[in-house]
C-alpha cells in the first residue's frame, strides 16, 4: 500500500487506565499530531463520550455539518477499558456530528480495537478533514510508526463491503496471517450512500478462528467515516492485555472483578441467559408485555413472532456451548454468532457466510417491517453489516415508508413496486438499492425524518393539501426524535420510556434510559415525580459507562441477588459498587458513587449544550411522534382496547367512558399529550433546565462548563 | 363429568427449553397462592434454577406478588428482571 504521510513514535505507557495522549490526523492535510492531554482533561471528561464531546464542542461550531471538513470522527475508549479482570471492557465510543440529527451522536461499540488503542499509546483518536481520494490509517505501536496510505483497491466486493474489506486489510498487514494484536474498524460502500452508515469493529476471535465484528450502529457514524475517505483503520500493539491499565490497586481490580464474574456465573443462568443466547433472549418477553416494533410500531404482538424467538436461533444457527465475549475476561458472553449461513437473497446468494449476531434490536427491525422468518433477519443482519448499515434505522425508515404505502399516502408508482408489510422480496431488493443509492434507496437512505418530508410533497399534491397539513398526519407515525429512529420497542404503554427516548440527548436511543419494565410491568414508578427522578438518574449512570470504556449488561441485565434487598432493586446498586472499586482500584481514586454520577452530569449537561448549539436542544427537539403516546389509528386502540379502555377508566374516574370508538380514542390521545407535557415540566426541573428545556446557568457553572461559548450560547437563549 | 378448576404455568425463554414444556397445568386447590406454584415448580423443575431474589411473578400478564391467591384459569409465569441493554 502506497504510504502518503507517516510519522514514528514512541507508544505512550497506560498508567492508572489513561495514556494522557491523543492523536489528531487531518485527512485534508494528512497532518499527524500527538497531542499531550493536560491532567485536569481526564478529571473533567473521564473518557469515552466525555471526550468526544469535549473535541467536538470546542473543535466544531453551529455551521459544522456531518459532511464539513471540520467535523471530528472521534474514538475513545475510558480509564476502565481494557481489562480482562473485569467482565464487558471491550467498548469504546465512536462520536462525531451526525448526519441523522445535525448534533452530537456517539455509538458504542465492543470489540478489541478500543482496548488496543489504548495499548497502542491513545486515549482516544480524532479524525478531521476530508481526503481527496480513499484512505486509511495504520496505527501500529510495534513498529513505532503511524500512517496514512492509499486505500488498496482489491476486487469490487472487497472494495464495497466493510466486512470483507477489513478482514483482507487486516491480513494483509499482517502479511496473511490472523493476530489478536490486530484490530480494525471500517465503513462500507452503504455506509456513504446513506445517512444511517455504520462502523464495523472487527478483531480475531481465537476461539471461532476467524474475524469476527461489532457495530457502531446509531446515528450515521460510518457515513461520517465514508464521507472523510477515510475506509479503515487499523490498530497494532502487542503489548499484553493482561493488567493492560496498569492499575494503581491491581488487588483492587481483581477483587472486584472477581465479585462481578461470580454475580454473572450464578445468576445469569437463573435470569435471562444472556450467555447462551444472547440479547435474542428478548424477544419472546417484549413480545409477551406488548413490545415488539410490529409493523412500523403499530402493535406490540402477534401471534407470529414465536417465530423470532431465540430457541429458534439457537436451535437452527447458533453454535452452542460457545463462549461468545466481544472482548477477554467477559463471562456473560453474550456476542452470539451463527456460522455458514447460506445466503437465499441478493447479489451473493448461494453463498456461506458467518454471521455476527443477530441481536435483539435487528429481530426487531425485522418485526418493525412485518417479517417473522429467522433466516431472513441472519441474511438481513450481515448484508446491512457488510453494506454497513444501521440495522435499526433502515428497519424503522423501512416499515415506516411500508405503513405509507398501505395507508395511500405513497403508491407503488412513486417507489417503483409495492412496498407492503411482510414483503421479503421487496425489502430485500430495497435494501441493496439504498447501500448502491439506487431507485427508490436514494429516498429511504435519507432515514424517517427526511423521508417524511418527501412522502408529504407526495401526498400534498396528490390529496390537494397544503404541505404542513401532510406533514402533520405523517409525523404521528414517523418514528424519530431529532432526526433519529427510534429502537425497537413499543412506548405506548410506558410514559416513563416515551420520556427515556423523547429527552435522549442523541435522539431516541435506548442506551441512555431503558425504563419499560420497572414502570409498565412492575409498576415502580407510579407518580411524575417517580419518572422523572429515573429520567435524571438512570441516563447519568448509564453516561458514565459510555465514558469509561464498560459494557453496560453486567450491570442492567444481570441483578444482584443482594438488591432484592435494596429499596430500589431496578438500580441493581450492590452491583454497582463493583463499578466503584473498580474505578477507584484502576485509577488511584477515592470516589463515591455520587462523584461518578457528578462526573456523568458534567458530561450529560455539555452534550446539551452540544444540542443547544446545534438547534437541537430546546423542548420542541424533546416532543416524540404520537405513535410513541398511543394508538395513531383506529387498528391499533382496536388491537388493545382492553387496556386503553381501562387506562382511560382509571384516568377519568367516576366520569362515563365516551360510548364511540372514536371518541374514546380522541380522549385518549388528549389525555397522553396532556400527560407527556406535565412529564417534560418535571424532568426539566430535575435537571436544572428551564421550562423550554434550556440548561439554567447555575447549572453550567456547577460543572465547570461556563466558557466564552457557553456564556454567548446561554444569552442568545435568554438565560 | 365436572372440569377440574386448574391454573395453568406458563414457561418463557429457557425455561422451556429446560422443561421441555411450554405450559403445565396445576389443580386449583383452595387457598392456592403464587407462592405455592413457585415452590411446586421448583421442586419438579430444579434446574429451572428459580430463587425469589431474581425472579418476579405474573398472573394473567399482570405483576403479581406471591402471596396472591389464585384462581380457576389464571395463567402464571415466573419471569427475570429485565432491564434494557
Amino acid at each position: 500500500m502506497q504510504i502518503l504521510e507517516q510519522i514514528r513514535y514512541e507508544p505512550a505507557q497506560v498508567t492508572g487506565g489513561y495514556t494522557d495522549q491523543l492523536l489528531r490526523i487531518n485527512l485534508t492535510t494528512l497532518q499527524i499530531t500527538i497531542q499531550d492531554l493536560p491532567p485536569d482533561f481526564k478529571n473533567k471528561y473521564v473518557g469515552g463520550r466525555g471526550y468526544a464531546l469535549k473535541l467536538i464542542w470546542d473543535g466544531t461550531g453551529r455551521e459544522t455539518r456531518y459532511d464539513s471538513p471540520e467535523n471530528i470522527l472521534v474514538m475513545a475508549s475510558g480509564p476502565l477499558g481494557n481489562e480482562p479482570g473485569f467482565p464487558g471492557t471491550g467498548k469504546f465510543i465512536i462520536g462525531t456530528i451526525s448526519p441523522l440529527t445535525d448534533t452530537f451522536i456517539d455509538s458504542n461499540i465492543g470489540g478489541h480495537f478500543g482496548p488496543l488503542l489504548k495499548l497502542a499509546g491513545f486515549d482516544a483518536l480524532a479524525v478531521s478533514g476530508i481526503a481527496q481520494a480513499d484512505l486509511v490509517i495504520v496505527i501500529d505501536a510495534d513498529s513505532r510508526s503511524i500512517s496514512i496510505m492509499a486505500a488498496p483497491a482489491y476486487d469490487k466486493e472487497n472494495d464495497e463491503g466493510s466486512l470483507s474489506f477489513g478482514q483482507r486489510l487486516l491480513q494483509d498487514l499482517n502479511g496473511g496471517e490472523h493476530s489478536d494484536s490486530l484490530a480494525a474498524v471500517t465503513a462500507g460502500k452503504g455506509a456513504g450512500n446513506a445517512r444511517f452508515g455504520i462502523i464495523n469493529s472487527l478483531y480475531y476471535d481465537k476461539k471461532r478462528q476467524r474475524i469476527r465484528s461489532k457495530q457502531a450502529g446509531r446515528g450515521g457514524t460510518g457515513t461520517v467515516m465514508r464521507t472523510k475517505g477515510l475506509r479503515g483503520i487499523v490498530v497494532r500493539s502487542s503489548r499484553s492485555k493482561a493488567n493492560g491499565n496498569n492499575a494503581i490497586d491491581k488487588e483492587g481490580v481483581r477483587k472486584a472483578g472477581s465479585r462481578l464474574k461470580e454475580v454473572i456465573a450464578t445468576s445469569d443462568p437463573k435470569q435471562l441467559h444472556l450467555s447462551a443466547w444472547g440479547t435474542t433472549v428478548l424477544s419472546e418477553y417484549m413480545n409477551k408485555f406488548h413490545l415488539f416494533p410490529i409493523n412500523n410500531y403499530q402493535y406490540g404482538q402477534s401471534a407470529e413472532s414465536a417465530k423470532l424467538f431465540a430457541g429458534v436461533f439457537l436451535d437452527r444457527y447458533f453454535t452452542k456451548n460457545m463462549p461468545d465475549g466481544c472482548y477477554y475476561g467477559c463471562n456473560l458472553a453474550c456476542s452470539k454468532s451463527a456460522e455458514n449461513v447460506e445466503l437465499t437473497l441478493g447479489p451473493y446468494a448461494g453463498r456461506k457466510i458467518n454471521v455476527d449476531g443477530p441481536e435483539y434490536e435487528t429481530v426487531g427491525a425485522v418485526s418493525c417491517m412485518g417479517i417473522f422468518d429467522p433466516h431472513f433477519v441472519l441474511e438481513y443482519n450481515w448484508y446491512c453489516d457488510e453494506y454497513g448499515l444501521d440495522t435499526i434505522s433502515a428497519g424503522a425508515t423501512i416499515g415506516f415508508f411500508m405503513e405509507c404505502f398501505e395507508r395511500g399516502f405513497i403508491t407503488a408508482d412513486d417507489i417503483g413496486y409495492a412496498l407492503n408489510f411482510g414483503n421479503m422480496e421487496a425489502v430485500d431488493r430495497l435494501l441493496h438499492e439504498i447501500a448502491h443509492a439506487e431507485g427508490f434507496g436514494k429516498v429511504v437512505g435519507q432515514g424517517v425524518a427526511r423521508g417524511k418530508q418527501w412522502v408529504a410533497k407526495k401526498h400534498a399534491a396528490r390529496a390537494g393539501i397544503s404541505r404542513d397539513a401532510a406533514l402533520a398526519e405523517l409525523s404521528k407515525f414517523a418514528m424519530e426524535v431529532k432526526g433519529l429512529e427510534f429502537s425497537m420497542y413499543v412506548t405506548k404503554e410506558s410514559l416513563a420510556q416515551q420520556g427515556g427516548y423523547g429527552f435522549a440527548l442523541k435522539g431516541p436511543q435506548h442506551d441512555e434510559s431503558w425504563l419499560i419494565f420497572i414502570d409498565q410491568v412492575h409498576k415502580e414508578l407510579p407518580t411524575f415525580e417517580d419518572k422523572a427522578n429515573a429520567l435524571k438518574w438512570f441516563p447519568l449512570v448509564r453516561t458514565w459507562f459510555n465514558a469509561t470504556g464498560l459494557c453496560k449488561l453486567p450491570w442492567i441485565d444481570v441483578r444482584n441477588p443482594e438488591a432484592a434487598a435494596t429499596d430500589e432493586p431496578a438500580k441493581n446498586l450492590p452491583t454497582l459498587t463493583y463499578y466503584v472499586d473498580y474505578f477507584n482500584a484502576t485509577t488511584g481514586s477515592n470516589k463515591t458513587l455520587q462523584d461518578l454520577l457528578d462526573d456523568s452530569e458534567r458530561l450529560y449537561i455539555l452534550q446539551k449544550l452540544v444540542n443547544l448549539r446545534q438547534g437541537k436542544g430546546t423542548r420542541a427537539s424533546d416532543q416524540i411522534p404520537l405513535r410513541a403516546m398511543g394508538p395513531v389509528f383506529g387498528n391499533e386502540y382496536d388491537s388493545r382496547a382492553e387496556y386503553y379502555d381501562g387506562w382511560l377508566k382509571e384516568q377519568l374516574g367516576d366520569t362515563a367512558l365516551p360510548d364511540s370508538p372514536e371518541k374514546k380514542h380522541e380522549l385518549l390521545v388528549a389525555r397522553r399529550i396532556e400527560a407527556y407535557q406535565k412529564l417534560c415540566d418535571i424532568v426539566y426541573e430535575k435537571k436544572g433546565f428551564s421550562p423550554d428545556g434550556i440548561p439554567e446557568r447555575k447549572t453550567v457553572e456547577k460543572f465547570g462548563l461556563m466558557d466564552e461559548q457557553a456564556e454567548k450560547l446561554l444569552r442568545e437563549f435568554g438565560m | 363429568m365436572a372440569q377440574k378448576m386448574m391454573v395453568s404455568v406458563k414457561f418463557l425463554g429457557m425455561q422451556r427449553v429446560i422443561t421441555r414444556k411450554d405450559a403445565i397445568n396445576i389443580p386449583l386447590t383452595g387457598g392456592l397462592r403464587v407462592h405455592d406454584v413457585f415452590e411446586l415448580v421448583r421442586n419438579r423443575y430444579p434446574d429451572l434454577n428459580l430463587d425469589e431474589e431474581t425472579t418476579f411473578a405474573t398472573v394473567n400478564q399482570e405483576k403479581a406478588s406471591l402471596d396472591r391467591l389464585l384462581s380457576t384459569n389464571d395463567t402464571i409465569s415466573f419471569l427475570p428482571y429485565i432491564s434494557g441493554g
